[in-house]
Order: C-alpha cells, then structure tokens, then sequence
C-alpha cells in the first residue's frame, strides 16, 4: 500500500520531482565534466532522465492495463454473471443519472449568455417574503449604480398571438441584450433609446426557433414588420441559435419594457408598472463590474433602494437585497421550494443505486468463493494479496464503467421525455453535459467501492492452504456478509415499497375528499381577448352584459361568473380585519350571484349577490371565518373593515377547498366588475349543447372572443397530477427494487444450493427428506430476509412519519400498505427459492458425492 | 574488449550494489557511481541512464529516502540515505545473491 501511497505521492508534486531529478543529474554531469570526462562518455542526459521518470509511471500503468483485460476475459467467461449485474447495476446508475440531468437541465444550468460566472439576479428579501424590484426602481438602479457594469430588468410570462397563433413574450430593458452578451444570428439588439417609458419604440427581437418555424429563416428579416396581437413591429434583429431565454418557458419575441403600453393601450395598469415608485414583480439582473463582489454590489443596491423610496416620499422598507447566480436553483424562493422534493427523489435513487450494489457485491462474492482455488493458486506463486484486491477491483470498476455507460445511454432518452409530458409549455434541454458525465463517473467509482471493496478483501482473506484444499467449505464469515447484504436488499424493498404505499394511499385520499364543490357536473369557460383592447373599461362593460345576458337565459342550468375558479393555479389575497383581530391576509374572490349555484355550493345564511351589488360594498363570508371571528353566529348585516374599507357582509357561504387541498381556507367573496381581469364563466352542466349556447352568447357580445371549456374535474386531476406523479414514480422505485432484489436472492439460493451440492447428496444418501434439506439450505438465508424485512419496516415507520410532518394528508401508520407490502415481498421470496429449493431436492446422491 | 575495460553490471544487482554503497553511509548519485567504481577497482562503471531510474526505483519502493544537502564543493546535492527496510531488503538480497553465485560456480567448476 505504501509504494501506492509514494506514486500517489510523486504525482501530486510530479513538477518538483521533475525539477529535483533535473537538477541531481546537472550536479553529476558538473561533477564528471571536473573530473575530466567528455560530454560524448557522458550520454544522453535527456532519454536517462526520461527513463527515471518512467519508474514512477510505467509499470503501474502496464499491469492496470493487463488488470482491465485479464477482467475482460474473466468477464466475458462469465456471461451470466456479467449480464446480470450489468442490468441491476446500469438501471440503478441510469436512475441516477436521469434524475440528476433533469434537475441539472431545470436548476443548475446557468443562463446561456457570455460569461455567465459575472451575471446575477437580484432579489428583494423583506420580512413578509421576497419580491423582485418595480421599473421605476431599475431605472433609477441602472443609472446611478456603479457596482455593475449592466443592470437590466425583464418581465417573463406574457403571450400574444403571431399569425393567429399564441407566442411568448419577453419584454426587456433596452441594454438587456448588450449586458448579458447575447449573440445575434441576424441584426442587432435593442438600442437604449428604444426603450423610454414616455417614449415606447415598436420594435422586436424574435428568436431563432421563431425565425426559422414562422418565418423560413428570411434572410431579409431585419426590418420585417410584424402583427403581434395586431399591434405593428419591426424586427430588428434574431438571436443566435443557443440563446433560449433567461427563463424556462418559450421566449420567442423580446420587446422593449416601454412598449409594453402599445401593446396594450387600454390597460391603465401598464403605465403605474411603468411608473410607479411602489411597484414589485419585474426581476432583475446585472452584470457586475470587474473587481466587484456580490456582497458590495448587493450593499449598494440596498442603499439605492432607501435612497430612491426617500426621494419618492415612500416610508423606509428596511428590505434587504441578495444577489444570486443565474441557474433557476440560485433564486432564493425557488430553492426553498424545489431542494426538499429533490432530497426525496435522490434519497429514493440512491437507495436504489444502494439495492443495485449490495445485489452485485453479492454476487461477486459467491463468484469470488467459486474462485477461491484461482487466487489461492495466484497468492501461493507469490501474487501479493494487495496485487489480487486491486485485480477484483479492476473488474469492478470495468463493470461499473459498463453500467455507466448504459447509464448515460438511458439518460439520453429518458430525461428528455419525462421533461416533454410533465413540462409542456417549458423549454428545458435535458441532454446530459460535462455535469452529468463528471456526476455518473461519480457514482460508478463509488458504486464500485461500495459493492466491489469488501468482496474482494473478503475473497483473498483465507489462508493459502485453506483456500486450497477442495470442497473443504469454511463458510462462516462469508455467509454472514452475505446474509446482512441479503438483509440490506430486502430493507431497502421494503422501504421503498412502504413508502410508495404510503404515498399512494395519500393520493387516494386526496382524490375522495370533498373539496366543497361539485367537481363532476361543472364546466370552466375561459374567455381569450384581445389584449390590444381588453383590460381596463371594456372589461368591466363585457362582465356586466355577460352577467345581464346569463341572467336573461332561465332555461340554462345553473350558472355564474367568476374571477378565480377552483383548483386555478392562482390566489388571489386582500386584507381582512374582523372585529376585535389584527389585520390579516386572506384569500379572495369575486363572483357573479349564480356562482354559488352553478359551482354546487350551498348558502348557509342572508342572500347571494344580485346584478346590483356589482360596485357596492358588500361581501359574503364563508363558514369558515364565522367560526373562526364570529364565534359561528352568522354575521349577516354587519359591517368589517375588508380590502381597504367597511363593507356589509350579506350571506354566509359552504367552505371548500379550493386553494389548497390539505384543509379548509377561509374565502372572501366580493362581487364580481371585471376590474380585476377577465372573468370566467362556470356552468353546472357538461353537454356540449349547453357550453355551446354559453359560448356563442359571449360571441355575440365579442366576436373576436375565443372560448376555451375545460371541465372542473380535468382541472381538479391537474392540481392532483404532482401526488399522482409521485406516487406512480416511487410505486416505479419500490417495484424496481424488488425486482432487482428477486433477481438477488434467487442468485445467491441458487449459489447455497450449487456449493453445498456434495454435503445435500450424502444428506440425501443417509435418507434426508425433500423438506428437510430446503429447510437445511435456504433456512439461514431465510432468518436474512425476516430479520431485512423487520428492519426495512422499522425505518419504512420512521420515515412515514417523517413524511406525515412534512405533507399534509400523510398518514405515518398505513396498515393496509404495510400488509401489502409483506404480501408482495412474501411472494417474491417464495418465487425466488423455487427454483433453487428445487434443484436441491433433484440432487442425485450418486453423481454428487462423486463431484469434483 | 581489452581486459582493462569496464564490464556491464549484472542484471538485476545494480539495486544491490546501490543499497550496498548507501549502507556506508549518506551519499549522492555521482557518489554512488564512484564508490561503485572505487570498490570494484574500476571494473563497474555505472552510467546516469541506469543509475537514476536505479535509484528512483529505490525511492519508490522506499529502500531509500532522499534530502537535498552541500556536496563536498559547496553545491547543493541530493543525498540518499538507507532506510530500515531498506537494509533488511538488503540483507535478504544479498543472501539470495550469494546463494545464487555459489550455486554458478560450483556448476562452473565442476569438471
């Protein structure tokens, strides 16, 4: 070990050794050339020194190589044993290796701009949570801050529709393109001077995925004029080919912030976005300047801020300013919200990757007692024990880096299409990198340690003359380490299986609960405006014919119009103080009268809002807050202080569910004026006939209007799909296990049964019983797989319970997953020593005392 | 080949001869070679090309140690000093050796 520890030594300081050997062989040169020798006698100094340096390198690296191809042939002799490792092994690393591209692809990767390591995102932290910065802010930011060389600001998530069709917007500061380095394939970025909030520019950059789909890849683009959304554009220039945004989703059409108002004039909203000092939600980035860290740049921006909020008479936010890198997992909120999940999911593929290894380790072990008389015949001529470890090693890490290999294959073509069905209006690239490589050679080395090291310490520990004599089977030590990595296969199914049973039982529970609606019988109808002369007065002129027009129809069931429909991904929240309580944040919603109706909600008390409400100031309660502030008398008729003024409460309303699943939210129901965005049409019915009347009644009063149905229980299934997702990947997990693990344990019956074949045959001479011998041979192993079973259902428990803290509608405690779980691994078992306990019982005595 | 030239190290003992000219006593390369020279009267003379690799095998296989020191005119050279198991692979070396020359020399001498 130490000659490794001495190579391993040299290497580190090769440069000194170098430096050293030159300068000693100098010195004997000097002392030569004194002693009156030629340079001829001397020799070539150059190949000399080559060749000391060799010793260190050399020999090494030869016997490594007849290492790798001595394990090749073993290998390839031992095809069954080959195969079947590379199979538990090359589907555990794939696991890994997919999980870890998709989460490389969606939170590691920074953005694709030049010199990614300089730019950052800047975050507002304030007691209350985080937020990003208003353009009002940015401005001032970009033109007094010294800390960056650039700042730009960026809103995502905008649409509009091109040639009918619906493309992502991006709107920009003028640098944006400038600061980040963004290469352009056709044209040029934005020009500060396009993007002046008194003086929008009608400008555009269009992506290259964009240039190519819809427009042929023009080569005269530049300069094109575009309708997005009817609103006219010029192009001025194509990004390159490998700029896909700074966000995840489409980015097909960059546009200047200040054009924001052209594209949509009537929204008086855009000019406060715009303008006003107290804005928030626009994030920002900046690239910083040469020498400047993130904490200078970050103290800066904070100063900025208390200057610009005095200057604008807004009271101090004490708000504190974290600049974080580019990758999705860098921003703050993000990475509280995605690091837990992502723990789980690798706790759950490592524990596989474990299984994989413990399966392997096993079998080498039985191979490595089945060549027992091979090393014993290496270690008597003189084959240091040392030399035959590393030899078990080499093959090991060539059957690692076999697994790999087809690791890598799978994360090729499995990453991309988990991302195409769960991610489908998101852009991820999901093909491994240099990440992904350097994190599966990762894994193989330590799956290789893990399942190769202790085998073969344990192949090469018996004497020489013990190894030697045949048959004589001394099994003592390494049945244990078979038995307990039986036992770690069986625990890890376990765990997995039980964990997967608990999370399935969870969804089940979560698909019965009544969230307070009906959610069979009712249709949502979105309206699709356009955006160019929506927002603002007409908005509120079409929810008030819409609600005049339902009203005028007695023979459509039930129905209503509403701003936030159920099990939307959207929450709305407004302040709230009841009598004798501080003032509170809670949800919101507003709603035509026949809402409550149309949806299957019950009122418990007063009335429901009539056409005349819409504009006054008057609220319906639910249940829930009469419990909580009114001691459960219904309030109807009196006053609170609601969303900035006193209103009257005129109904108490049912609870439901319909912010978030795990328990009952308090709703405040205001009546519904389209001032808040486009309302939303509800219908308790889901014939086609009826959504169509709805449908062409919005026609009627916007033609250009496009209606979109979606029943409620499509929208009720996708705010479940994530349980539903993560029960059917760890039900995936926990049946991968076991069969991996069956795999195992059939292995290693087999393994008993074909190395104890002599003493089974002179059991059976003297007259031993089919039900004997099973019992003789699979019995210790059997006492693994309970006392594996114990253990894995022990910590199956205690993480359960760690899950039931952590996710609402968990139970720790799941006796019906439980006893599936000792069921389906029983069977397995049973399947696995079939064969095996067989063939110990078809032994002929005769042919088996005359073994070897 | 005149009788007076010097003649090829066997193979295998230059490790030998080295371990044997350290055991004296801390010495660097260009001392090695001419002790080597001096014990055998001129007859071992060994070149850098086998001496060197020589000696950082015996580094690598921790026989010796080396450190840098002041030669015998002020310059700074690299001496090696014998380690304990270098000694006892010594020892273990010669006696194979020797052995192994009996062993030659009865067959040589036989009639």
């Amino acid at each position: 070990m130490s000659t490794i520890w001495r190579r391993f030594e040299y290497w580190l300081h090769r440069d000194r050794a170098d430096a050293e050997l030159a300068e000693e062989m100098e010195f004997h040169r000097a002392m030569l050339a004194a002693g009156g020798a030629s340079a001829a006698a001397m020799g070539n100094t150059t190949l000399a020194r080559e060749q000391a340096r060799a010793v260190w390198i050399w020999p090494w690296l030869e016997s490594v190589w007849q290492d790798a191809v001595y394990a090749l042939r073993v290998m390839r002799r031992d095809k069954a044993f080959t195969l079947t490792a590379l199979a538990a092994l090359g589907l555990a690393i794939g696991l890994n290796t997919s999980l870890f591209t998709i989460f490389n692809a969606i939170a590691l990767r920074p953005w694709p701009v030049r010199d990614p390591a300089h730019v950052v995102t800047a975050h507002r932290l304030m007691r209350e949570g985080g937020a990003a910065f208003g353009i009002a802010e940015y401005r001032y930011f970009a033109s007094h801050s010294r800390a960056f060389s650039g700042l730009t600001a960026i809103r995502n998530g905008d649409e509009a529709r091109l040639f009918g069709r619906a493309v992502g917007i991006t709107y920009v500061s003028g640098n944006y393109f400038r600061v980040l380095g963004v290469g352009m394939e056709r044209g040029r970025g934005f020009l500060g001077e396009e993007d002046r909030s008194g003086a929008p520019e009608g400008v555009a950059v269009i992506s290259h995925d964009l240039w190519q789909e819809r427009f042929g890849g023009d080569p005269e683009i530049v300069g094109r004029r575009i309708r997005l959304d009817e609103i006219p554009l010029t192009i001025v220039g194509v990004t390159s080919a490998e700029f896909t945004g700074t966000n995840p989703l489409r980015n097909d059409v960059w546009v200047p912030l200040a054009a924001r108002k052209l594209m949509r004039p009537n929204d008086p909203s855009v000019e406060t976005w715009l303008s006003g000092p107290d804005q928030c939600c626009t994030p920002m980035a900046g690239r910083l300047a040469p020498g400047v860290t993130r904490q200078q740049a970050a103290a800066e921006l904070e100063l900025l801020l208390e200057q610009f909020r005095k200057a604008n008479g807004l009271s101090a936010q004490q708000a504190r300013v974290q600049l974080a890198g580019t990758a999705w997992i860098d921003s703050p909120r993000k990475k509280k919200q995605v690091v837990p999940t992502m723990i789980l999911l690798f706790l759950a593929v490592t524990l596989v990757l474990l299984l994989a290894c413990a399966n392997v380790g096993n079998l080498l072990l039985a191979r490595a007692a089945a060549r027992r008389r091979e090393i014993a015949v290496r270690l008597s001529l003189g084959g240091g024990r040392l030399r035959i470890v590393r030899q078990l090693l080499v093959e090991s890490m060539l059957l690692a880096l076999a697994a790999s290999v087809l690791g890598l294959a799978m994360a090729m073509v499995v990453p991309a299409a988990v991302l195409r069905k769960l991610a489908e209006g998101e852009v991820f690239h999901a093909v491994p990198d240099f990440n992904v490589l350097a994190y599966t050679v990762a894994v193989a080395v330590l799956s290789c340690l893990a399942f190769g090291l202790a085998p073969a310490l344990h192949g090469t520990r018996a004497g020489i003359s013990a190894a030697l004599k045949s048959g004589a089977e001394t099994m003592g030590g390494r049945l244990r380490l078979r038995s307990v990595l039986l036992a770690l296969q069986v625990a890890i199914s376990v765990i997995l299986l039980v964990s997967a049973g608990v999370l399935v039982r969870a969804m089940q529970r979560a698909q019965s609960i009544d969230p307070g609606v009906d959610v069979r019988r009712v249709t949502v109808l979105s309206l699709d405006l356009p955006a160019s002369e929506y927002a603002g007065p007409r908005t509120r002129a079409l929810t008030r014919d819409l609600q005049a027009a339902l009203d005028q129809a007695p023979d459509l069931p039930a129905r209503g119009l509403v701003l936030n429909p159920p099990f939307a991904n959207a929450t709305y929240l407004t302040s709230f103080r009841p009598a004798g309580s501080r003032m509170l944040t809670i949800f919101s919603n507003e709603v035509s009268g026949g809402y409550f109706a149309a949806v299957g909600m019950r009122l418990v008390a007063g009335r429901v809002f009539t056409t005349e409400d819409s504009g006054r100031d008057v609220i319906i309660v639910d249940e829930e807050a009469v419990r909580r502030w009114w001691k459960g008398q219904y309030p109807v008729g009196q006053d609170v202080f609601a969303n900035g003024k006193m209103r009257r409460i005129v109904g108490v309303a049912s609870d439901t569910y319909a912010n978030d699943l795990s328990s009952v939210e308090t709703v405040l129901y205001f009546p519904i004026t389209g001032g808040s965005g486009t309302p939303r049409l509800v219908v308790r019915d889901r014939r086609a006939a009826t959504l169509g009347r709805v449908a062409a009644m919005v026609k009627q009063l916007e033609p250009r209007a496009q209606v979109r149905a979606e029943a409620l229980s499509a929208i009720f299934a996708q705010r479940l799909e994530p349980a539903v997702r993560g029960a059917e990947f760890a039900g995936f997990l926990g049946l991968l296990a076991l069969a991996i693990a069956s795999i195992g344990m059939s292995g290693v019956f087999m393994y008993v049964v074909g190395q104890r074949t002599r003493e089974i045959g002179v059991r059976m001479a003297l007259g031993a019983r089919p039900a004997q011998i099973v019992r003789l041979v699979l019995g210790s192993t059997l006492r693994a797989l309970v006392g594996g079973l114990a253990a894995g259902a022990a910590i199956a428990a205690g993480i359960s319970a760690v899950l039931a803290h952590a996710l609402p509608g968990i139970h720790a405690v799941e006796p019906l997953a439980l006893c599936a779980v000792v069921l389906l691994l029983s069977v397995a078992v049973g399947l696995a020593s079939a064969v095996p306990a067989r063939r110990a019982t078809r032994v002929d005595p005769v042919r088996a005392l005359r073994w070897e | 080949m005149g009788r007076n030239e010097s003649l090829e190290i066997l193979p295998g003992t230059l490790d030998l001869l080295i371990l044997k000219a350290v055991a004296r006593g801390r010495m660097h390369g260009y001392g090695v070679a001419q002790t080597l020279k001096t014990l055998s009267e001129d007859v071992l003379e060994v070149g850098e090309s086998s001496l060197y690799p020589a000696l950082q095998r015996l580094l690598l296989n921790g026989w010796v140690t080396a450190e840098w020191g002041a030669s015998e005119n002020n310059r700074r050279a690299r001496y090696y000093t014998l380690t304990a198991a270098g000694r006892k692979h010594l020892n273990a070396e010669r006696a194979d050796f020797e052995r192994m020359v009996g062993a030659i020399q009865r067959v040589l001498e036989s009639a």
